[in-house]
């Protein structure tokens, strides 16, 4: 009997994002307990006909699919909404008593996790009208500050999250939903939010300053 | 008063034309200057998310197309309507694509709101903002994921006043032209 299979969605754009740290890290532990694994890139997969082939063909091969994103204005990026659509499309008429499971993964820039909850409900909609198990959503605040390292390389901060995604690969192989304990500790800000807004503030002006826009960062040039 | 309207309808999308028309009458009827923007025929590349509109031409989107003009047009209104239909609880991908390329609107820096942490203001003044959303039957799940939608994306857009609105387009037209005219009122557009 083949090994089920465990496909990460990648929203983010970005070359190394948090997006594809955290699914890496939980794909990895998956295969660990004997699944095949793939990942994938979203956003430009959506404005291809090949591209939106290659998106139907993994969805397909997939036992477990992982969606792994940032969040953007308060939910999915626009070219992962695109996929989720494209998917839904391509299912219909093919029943609903599909045995794939779907779990999603939000991380956001704000501190809190809790700005993840909307994209999270998103998510839960589109796995019930493309016919998918829902397993359930972890929701990250800080996502930035993972700097998209792999987890194992992240130090201190990345501890609970990995404690996290370990609790989440034994859910998803062993039970039907992800346990509270692994949203909880996903959930657990990274560092005290005093800090984080300390060091982004503190980020965004050395930002600036090396591309010679210290003193127009506040600018306002559609007054 | 100028309005803008991002339409994120559909092609041939019958329903949301019918809406769009009736927004359009309401808005005409109080003297409003109006823009309405197809998002689906526009050239709106999606955000890259690198945060160089924060800090390498602070206000300003680095990718020149239709979506860095739309955040002009959106700063300089009064009021900008999100029209879009039902789409897992959300917007609409054409919506959305414009949404995320709204960030050089507001600052990299950070201020909390009622006890969460939210991005500043850049601006003085920001739009009051109206969506709607086209259903074409009631489901009250979906009904709150859009309403919790537009709430958080008027916090943190800075949108002085907001309301979410769902229309069922196969309602009476009078019906659909007294919810439009309800939610003006609500952001205090007209009275």
């Amino acid at each position: 009997m083949n090994p089920q299979k465990a496909v990460l969605f990648i929203g983010s754009p970005k070359g190394e994002s948090a997006s594809e740290a955290l699914g890496v890290y939980l794909l990895d532990k998956l295969k660990e307990k004997g699944l095949s694994t793939d990942k994938i890139k979203i956003d430009k997969l959506v404005s291809t006909e090949r591209g939106q082939l290659e998106l139907f063909d993994a969805v397909n091969q997939a036992d477990i699919i992982i969606f792994s994103c940032p969040l953007y204005a308060d939910s999915p990026p626009a070219p992962v909404i695109k996929a989720m659509e494209l998917i839904t499309e391509n299912r219909k008429g093919k029943g609903k008593e599909s045995r794939q499971k779907f779990i999603a993964i939000s991380n956001c820039g704000f501190p809190e996790a809790f700005h993840n909850q909307t994209a999270l409900e998103i998510y839960r909609e589109f796995a019930s009208e493309a016919g998918f198990k829902w397993l359930g959503g972890l929701a990250l605040g800080c996502g930035p500050a993972i700097q998209g390292r792999e987890l194992t390389k992240a130090g201190g901060m990345a501890k609970n999250i990995m404690k996290s995604l370990d609790t989440a690969a034994n859910d998803i192989v062993e039970k039907e939903a992800l346990s509270q304990e692994a949203v909880d500790l996903m959930a657990r800000p990274l560092v005290p939010v005093w800090m984080y807004l300390h060091f982004a503030g503190f980020g965004w002006k050395r930002q600036a300053k090396k591309h010679g826009v210290s003193r127009r960062i506040n600018d306002c040039p559609y007054e | 008063m100028k309005a803008v309207i991002l339409n994120g309808g559909k092609e041939n999308d019958l329903s949301i034309t019918e809406v769009l028309g009736a927004i359009v009458k309401e808005l005409e009827a109080i003297g409003a200057e109006i823009k309405t923007f197809d998002l689906r025929d526009m050239k709106i590349s999606r955000c890259l998310g690198c945060f160089n509109c924060w800090v390498k031409t602070p206000g300003v989107c680095i990718i020149d197309d239709d979506g860095r003009m739309l955040a002009k047009e959106v700063i300089q209104s009064d009021m900008v309507i999100f029209l879009t239909p039902v789409v897992f609880g959300g917007y609409s991908p054409e919506l959305k694509m414009a949404v995320d390329r709204l960030i050089p609107l507001i600052s990299p820096f950070f201020m909390k709101i009622q006890g969460e942490v939210h991005h500043k203001a850049r601006y003085k003044h920001y739009p009051s903002l109206v969506g709607i959303r086209i259903l074409p039957e009631n489901d009250q799940n979906n009904e709150k994921i859009f309403k919790t939608l537009v709430n958080k994306n008027a916090v943190n857009l800075h949108n002085p006043s907001w309301v979410s609105c769902v229309l069922s387009s196969n309602r009476p037209a009078e019906q659909i032209r007294q919810q439009i005219k309800e939610s003006f009122a609500k952001v205090g557009v007209i009275e």
